[in-house]
């Protein structure tokens, strides 16, 4: 389990998606995710269907990374598309099954609400598999840097995210460590009702407080130390540039747009 | 809300950490799922460890720490219930909850600040207020998301009766929260204390 957290979702890779700008990346996705909503009609359904599949496919990324990251929604989906397949009882019966008859409408809702949630997870996932977490926190950084006008503290923020991301892994095989000492000891994780379960995290709660609470101390001693001073003034080692290939994205996407809302029934 | 010492920074993202560990509990403990009413419930200690962020933190870093939980999600690092991460989990029925320990962070915070110092009773009533900012917006939010977005049409009490183990489990969590701060309070007073 400790390896996956490592990785992540990101899978390295150099292709034209790896290489565009994770902000571009993150405004796109923002903006597919409203937009599959408008769409209700073949073509309209069709041309951001084609356009999610050959940004997959540009990508390389091996299909099992892909479908590991529709996981979570297979049983929504399917339970959906069966929930539209029972209920909704628009047009011409096509057949019956089992005393329930299915309407040629249901199976059209059916499959477009099951689309859509496979175009959200699909497109949703490929920032994450394309994106290394520390591009995010750049981009997230620089997107939020207005909200700095109003005080929030988006270079504490940013830097929050880069100390939780080297911590996790850290702490979480620290977790494994405390559990398997002091299941030695002969804490009992496993019978007993609510109140004693709970009772039973204590001994697991208060050793993993103390380390954390030790590391966070330490740190910010060394970054005292370091003469760690806010975000004011501090310098990137990794500069973000929009490129020409942005400007390229940035176009494409708005031409999926306008075809989409040309496609659309109204 | 300038100002945040470097020991904020940290001590915020070490929650962080803490609530990406509470939320997958049990990975490490897999036969800590409850079986409350013929259902098997994990036990995931998100909203514990929200309500102890809130009471520990104050409501300014406190919320700030859980909105970087929720940022770290987004990046895709497997932090929220079931490993998982990423946009979706966001857009999912049960997206709201994970959008309210912002706010059950900032109550629980806001309340336990009007003590002057930690105390049994005070904390239960803010942990309860949390639980209650944390199921109302949940459950609502997931309402919302079924008719709206995920056409799944649902009752608004349909909603309600699905996360009622979850609530009992929660309840019994954040009364536990309270006592437990309580006592953490003693012990950390020399390694941590609010910014005045």
């Amino acid at each position: 389990m400790n390896e996956y957290m490592i990785i992540g979702q990101y899978v390295p890779g150099n292709s034209f998606v790896h290489r565009i700008d994770p902000r571009t990346k993150i405004t796109i996705i923002f903006f597919f995710v409203i937009f599959v909503f408008f769409a209700n009609s073949v073509g309209s359904y069709g041309i951001l269907t084609a356009f999610a599949l050959i940004t997959t496919f540009i990508t390389r990324i091996p299909l099992k990374f892909i479908l590991k990251g529709l996981t979570p929604v297979w049983f929504l989906i399917i339970f959906t598309f069966s929930l539209h397949l029972i209920v909704t009882k628009d047009g011409t019966v096509l057949f019956n099954l089992f005393g329930w008859e299915i309407y040629s409408g249901g199976v059209i809702q059916g499959v477009a609400i099951s689309l859509r949630f496979f175009l959200l997870i699909l497109f949703t996932s490929l920032l994450t598999l394309t994106t290394t977490p520390i591009e995010i926190t750049d981009a997230i950084e620089d997107m939020l840097a207005p909200l700095n006008k109003i005080k929030f503290p988006v270079h504490e923020l940013a830097l929050m995210m880069s100390i939780s991301l080297r911590f996790i892994p850290t702490l979480m095989q620290e977790t494994e460590k405390i559990s398997k000492a002091q299941s030695s000891r002969g804490v009992d994780f496993r019978t007993g009702p609510l109140k004693e379960r709970i009772k039973a995290v204590v001994p697991l709660l208060v050793p993993l407080f103390v380390s954390a609470f030790k590391r966070a101390e330490e740190l910010a001693m060394a970054m005292e130390a370091r003469g760690y001073r806010g975000g004011e003034g501090r310098t990137k080692l990794r500069l973000l540039k929009i490129q020409s290939i942005d400007i390229w994205v940035y176009l494409l996407f708005t031409c999926v747009i306008i075809g989409l809302f040309l496609l659309r029934t109204y | 809300m300038k100002n945040l010492r470097p020991i904020d920074l940290t001590f915020g993202a070490v929650f962080v950490c803490l609530m990406a560990i509470g939320a997958n509990i049990t990975a490490w403990f897999p036969i800590l799922a409850v079986p409350i009413g013929g259902a098997t419930v994990p036990l995931s200690l998100q909203t514990f460890f929200a309500i102890l962020a809130g009471l520990m933190l104050g409501r300014k870093l406190g919320s700030l720490s859980i909105f970087v939980y929720l940022m770290v999600g987004l990046l895709g690092v497997p932090v929220f219930a079931q490993m998982r991460a990423g946009i979706w989990e966001f857009i999912s029925p049960t997206g709201g909850f994970l959008i309210s320990f912002v706010l059950v962070a900032f109550f629980v915070g806001w309340i336990a600040e009007q003590g002057k110092k930690p105390s049994i009773p005070l904390y239960t009533v803010a942990a309860v207020i949390g639980l209650i900012v944390n199921y109302v917006f949940g459950v609502t939010y997931m309402y919302i998301a079924m008719n709206n977005w995920l056409e799944l049409p649902i009752s608004y009490s349909i909603a309600w009766s699905g996360m009622i183990p979850f609530l009992i489990k929660d309840g019994a969590l954040s009364i536990f929260a309270a006592i437990f701060m309580v006592q953490l309070a003693k012990r950390i007073a020399f390694r941590w204390k609010p910014a005045s």
